[in-house]
């Protein structure tokens, strides 16, 4: 970089995004602390482990292969052709966006002077795979093993959830193309995905030990710590902050980018390179933050636990058109988001004898189908990108698909069947005696001797 | 291994004539080109990971299970230091 104002813009974007990293690291502090929170004495400390690996197994393999796949499969491949390649295959090489960027033998994978921007990108884009898999994970505590686990996070994290988003998250991807589908802060993307993925693995793994009574009735087994899982939601809540910024590009000139001769008109924009401002989408994730909080104490009735994940399932209600929702509309359409989760989780409790322990199939999985359909109504016609005819308009039809794809094919699916073959090879669960002790009953029992070993000495 | 020994000369040495101005080379990692090997340790140190953590975890389950201490053995394990 020669020119000083080329700079500032390349530094300010780095900086940028770094900053949407650390930001975005909340929401994982806080996903610790809300499943420790809800989980039980004897549970807590492989829980928080549980938890704690999914960052470095979904990093070194967002590594790996991760981000490569992001980059490759907008096209899905062979579904519609790149605008940059013109081709429907892979996305191999060549250009801006191109997957040789994202191969993790690439020269800008790594300290590159002439790169500034590859690092924080993959970075940001990571955070988001931390956040699908540790939705997963609440909702199987003290009863997955760890390695379990393990495989489903890579699998959600650095696979399934990159794989939608290269198809309905990318400026390039074929569902925008095809079916006009508008997703800005991954109401499907991430929430709908993650949700169905934990459907499908509770489906295979089963309940807890004594969560339904012989005659079928659920049981509560209520957080341990109501006050950690709501510090552990703010959290939470503070992330998802650093997480709209990161779903912006900060300035981008639109007027070249389109083809608009003479024009410069320079905005921050969403993931699809469409229009908007970071002060608009800020009211709008304030009033559907607003409209969860106000929904989920209305149809819980002061329940702490359901009025702060209706915060969040508010949030991401609103998420996939809060680039351009007018705020008191993201505020309504966040209450009936939390309304339809909240009604959902107790029927599917009741009718399928489905154990999720934290609400998190609700909260993103339902919250999310539901969010991309209303944002299919309220947004239809609008130009899902500014990269001319091959793109089909917004619309209900095309986002109903889109929840259908996100929630079921790329998430329910692979999340069954990935369970049911740990299941089949004995891996999925821990036995029933170590479920009835307690995880960390070994760990416990070692703390209690060293504690009267030290008791008892006098030097 | 050191891709640079020297900054001065690295700024100023122009990679590409073609090109106006200098044109850095911008790796500065060291051991530049070995990114395939590199990239090989790292998957064979995951896949370590899981097959040694998984036979542990494993173990130590089945030796809890033998051992079978029930629903509230852990109760009289809680420390208060």
């Amino acid at each position: 970089m020669t020119d000083g104002l080329d700079a500032l813009t390349v530094i300010f974007t780095e900086f940028y995004y770094w900053i949407t990293v650390v930001l975005m690291f909340l929401i994982h502090v806080g996903f610790c602390m809300y499943e420790v929170g809800a989980s039980r004495y004897k549970h807590h400390q492989h829980t928080l482990m549980k938890n704690t690996m999914l960052i470095p197994l979904v990093t070194v393999t967002w590594f790996f292969f991760g981000w490569w796949i992001y980059w490759a499969f907008p096209t899905g491949p062979g579904i519609a052709p790149s605008i940059m390649t013109e081709s429907s295959g892979l996305i191999l090489g060549g250009g801006f966006g191109a997957n040789d960027l994202a191969n993790p033998t690439s020269s800008i994978m790594a300290v590159n002077l002439n790169d500034h921007i590859n690092g924080v990108f993959w970075a940001a884009f990571l955070l988001f795979s931390w956040t699908a898999a540790s939705i997963v994970s609440g909702a199987l505590i003290e009863r997955i093993t760890t390695f379990a686990f393990g495989i489903l996070a890579i699998a959600i994290g650095s696979v399934f959830w990159t794989i939608d988003a290269a198809w309905g998250w990318h400026f390039d991807g074929w569902m925008v193309k095809l079916l006009g589908y508008h997703d800005a802060y991954a109401s499907g993307v991430i929430h709908a995905c993650a949700g169905g993925f934990a459907l499908g693995v509770l489906a295979v793994l089963g309940a807890r030990i004594g969560k339904f009574s012989s005659s079928g009735e659920p049981r509560n087994i209520g957080p341990r710590n109501p006050w950690l899982v709501c510090v552990g939601l703010f959290c939470i809540y503070t992330g998802f902050w650093g997480f709209y910024a990161a779903c912006n590009i900060p300035i981008f000139d639109l007027g070249p980018e389109y083809g608009m001769e003479g024009v410069t008109f320079y905005t921050a924009t969403n993931i699809y390179i469409t229009p908007t401002t970071l002060s608009g989408i800020t009211l709008n994730f304030l009033m559907s933050l607003a409209g969860g909080l106000l929904a989920g104490y209305w149809v819980s009735k002061g329940d702490p636990f359901w009025t702060y994940s209706g915060g969040l399932a508010g949030i991401i209600t609103a998420s996939a058109g809060n680039d351009l929702y007018h705020p008191i509309q993201s505020l309504l359409i966040a209450g009936v988001g939390v309304w339809v989760a909240y009604k959902m989780h107790y029927w599917v409790e009741r009718k399928f004898k489905i154990d999720d322990a934290v609400g998190a199939v609700a909260v993103h999985g339902y919250a999310g189908v539901v969010g991309l359909i209303i944002c299919g109504f309220v947004l239809w016609g609008y130009p899902s990108s500014g990269y001319g005819d091959a793109y089909a308009a917004i619309n209900p039809m095309g986002m109903i698909i889109g929840a259908i794809i996100m929630f079921g094919v790329l998430g329910f699916l692979p999340g069954y069947i990935i369970a049911k073959i740990l299941h089949a090879a004995g891996k999925l669960r821990i036995p029933r005696e170590v479920e009835l002790a307690g995880l960390d009953y070994n760990i416990m029992e070692a703390a209690k001797k060293d504690e009267k070993a030290v008791s008892s000495a006098s030097r | 291994m050191a891709t640079v020994t020297n900054w001065v000369q690295h700024l100023t040495t122009d990679t590409d004539s073609s090109t106006d101005g200098i044109q850095v080379a911008g790796e500065i990692y060291p051991m530049v080109g070995t990114e395939g090997w590199l990239l090989l340790l790292g998957v064979i140190f995951w896949l370590a990971w899981h097959f040694a953590t998984a036979s542990g975890e494993s173990e130590e389950q089945r030796k809890l299970a033998k051992k079978s201490p029930g629903p509230n053995a852990h109760k009289n394990n809680i420390p208060e230091w």
